[in-house]
């Protein structure tokens, strides 16, 4: 590994030429690495079936039928509607909860405020795997089990989102919450004009990654969405690759149904999506 | 939201606002959170079924996973993913940092392009690589273009499933680590650079004295989260396996096994007992890092 960072070049300009285009070559074949798994499978989406398992760049006979089939005889259309309604729902409870309590945490004073904050803290080091019978036990008391409620109920409120808001309006200048006390507006309205407006970009980091979270996610889901009418498209891609292996244009067609909307908004929005890899590192 | 009534104090006011705003958060933390925590070590002693609790039973699942083969079958399948996964993405996610921290061209679209797999469905990856490891997929054929054998079922093939499921892993998660020394990267400053050419220190040399030595936060920070997540597999290994772990148990992981003991075997009480014991696992690991290398989050 010879590539440097940091401005200063060193070295004779020939040697130095010779490492650019090695830097080019490196950086191609890396890139092709990343792009041809997903190149491939959007190829293979509107192949037939017999085209799919030849070595062809270039579908002989292009076709939608594989997206047909997945979302019509393979109900991948239902598992995606599914996935939509609990991403939404998921994503809208974690921006009012955690934009609440975010801002109780950062702003306002009460007893056993730190006590109970250092709660949320201890929440982000339980892993899943230990919460899987516990949370499976109560979801299935409750009556939860295969209900789209069980897994919004578990899902209300993630302590990163409530972490990430805290940290976002501790950070806020608080000259604008004492012009709003002065003109006497009560806490919730001086949360709701003024503090969340503020909150502009910290509330779109959630929206987007708590979005992407949920509509990626395949734990949770497989346990508590159990009956077919409500798996959502992760779960739908790995019982169609459980039943029809071989068949590969619809399953590679519900794969991109998956990836499309999130490479979408990771174009549109990229910023915050970065911006919350440093946030998901505090989960770990 | 509580209306304030007349006389009472501000504090008081502000307070009653306060829990107003966190109980909902702070009753799903204690429900779905820490209250597991404690049931679980609960439903650990007990022979627990689909009903509920059946007999109790003290330390016997415990006991009965010291003995049991393939729970430790599962464990040596996950520390040597975890050690595999680990040596091929951190050198691979440094790669890329140095390729893209460097002055090219499109590098925002290069880190856009290599951070994707890693907010992608894991389920899609995960049948995107089924296809292209299949007998017939790409892999093979260009295999097969070097006179190599060709007709590998990587994923139906107890030598290679578990192996496969470390490259399409690093593939996925390289583009977070990448992420994570670019910012450690971007935190060296300059001057350390000019000093190293002032002294005519070759790209090699200045590489391994001078960028390495501080990338150290970064490299504890790094092996701590990919150790920690490594640990816990279990999407791909379910999809790869039909949630078998098969073939022949070579990709049953921990996590795997807990998931299979709980809703395959409804075995609860068991399964409770494998979900505490990789906690403490887990915690260890984190605490010993915490203790090792103190807070590098803050690099």
């Amino acid at each position: 590994m010879t590539i440097l960072s940091g401005p200063v070049r060193v070295g004779t300009p020939a040697r130095q030429r010779v490492g650019r285009v090695g830097l080019y070559l490196a950086l191609a074949a890396v890139a092709a690495l990343f792009f041809v798994p997903f190149l491939w499978s959007l190829i293979t989406s509107v192949k037939t079936l017999p085209d799919s398992v030849r070595f062809s760049l270039w579908p002989q006979h292009p076709t939608l039928a594989g997206y047909r089939d997945a979302l019509t005889t393979f109900n991948f259309g239902r598992y995606a509607l599914n996935s939509a309604i609990v991403a939404t729902v998921i994503t809208a409870c974690n921006v009012v909860l955690a934009g609440l309590g975010g801002y109780a945490f950062a702003r306002l004073r009460f007893p056993g405020r730190d006590a109970l904050f250092l709660l949320v803290l201890a929440s982000l080091m339980i892993p899943d795997q230990l919460r899987l019978v516990p949370v499976y036990q109560m979801v299935s008391s409750l009556g939860l089990v295969s209900t789209f409620q069980g897994y919004i109920l578990i899902k209300l409120i993630e302590a990163t989102n409530l972490f990430f808001m805290r940290q976002y309006f501790l950070s806020l200048p608080r000259d604008l919450e004492e012009a709003a006390k002065l003109d006497n507006a009560g806490y919730f309205k001086t949360f709701w004009r003024v503090m969340l407006p503020l909150a502009g970009p910290a509330i779109a980091s959630v929206v987007i990654l708590e979005f992407q979270g949920i509509w990626n996610e395949f734990f949770w889901p497989l346990l508590i969405l159990q009956d077919q009418s409500k798996w959502t498209l992760p779960i739908g891609i790995a019982q169609f690759s459980f039943a029809y292996q071989t068949n590969w244009p619809p399953l590679m067609a519900a794969s991109v149904i998956a990836i499309l909307p999130v490479l979408l908004l990771f174009v549109l929005l990229q910023r915050y999506f970065v911006a919350g890899a440093t946030t998901a590192a505090v989960k770990a | 939201m509580p209306r304030a009534r007349a006389g009472w104090s501000q504090r008081r006011k502000e307070a009653l606002v306060g829990y107003a705003f966190v109980l909902v958060p702070m009753s799903v933390f204690a429900a779905f959170y820490l209250f597991p925590m404690l049931y679980a070590a609960y439903i650990s002693v007990f022979d627990w079924g689909v009903r509920g609790k059946i007999e109790y039973l003290g330390l016997a699942n415990y006991r009965e996973l010291l003995d049991d083969g393939l729970f430790w079958r599962a464990v040596r399948n996950t520390l040597q993913y975890t050690a595999e996964v680990v040596v091929l993405q951190t050198p691979l996610g440094l790669a890329l940092a140095l390729i893209v921290n460097g002055k090219i061209r499109a590098r925002t679209f290069f880190r856009a392009a290599f951070y994707f797999p890693s907010i992608a469905s894991s389920a899609a990856i995960t049948a995107i690589f089924i296809f292209i490891l299949s007998s017939d997929g790409l892999v093979n054929r260009v295999l097969g273009w070097f006179g190599l054998p060709a007709d590998t079922s990587w994923f139906g093939d107890d030598r290679f499933a578990l192996h496969a499921i470390v490259g399409l892993n690093a593939w996925t998660t390289s583009g977070t680590i990448m992420l994570f020394y670019l910012a450690a990267l971007q935190s060296i400053p300059t001057d350390v650079y000019e000093a190293a050419a002032i002294d005519r220190a070759s790209r090699w040399r200045t590489f391994w004295k001078v960028t390495m030595p501080l990338l150290k936060p970064a490299h504890f920070f790094v092996l701590a989260v990919t150790i920690i997540g490594a640990l816990k597999v279990f999407d791909q290994a379910y999809i790869v396996s039909r949630g078998e772990g098969g073939p022949n148990y070579s990709t049953l992981t921990i996590v795997l096994e807990l998931f299979r003991a709980a809703i395959n075997d409804l075995r609860f009480g068991y399964a409770a007992a494998m979900g505490v014991v990789l906690f403490a696992f887990l915690f260890t690991v984190t605490l010993l890092q915490r203790r090792l290398f103190g807070n590098s989050e803050a690099s």
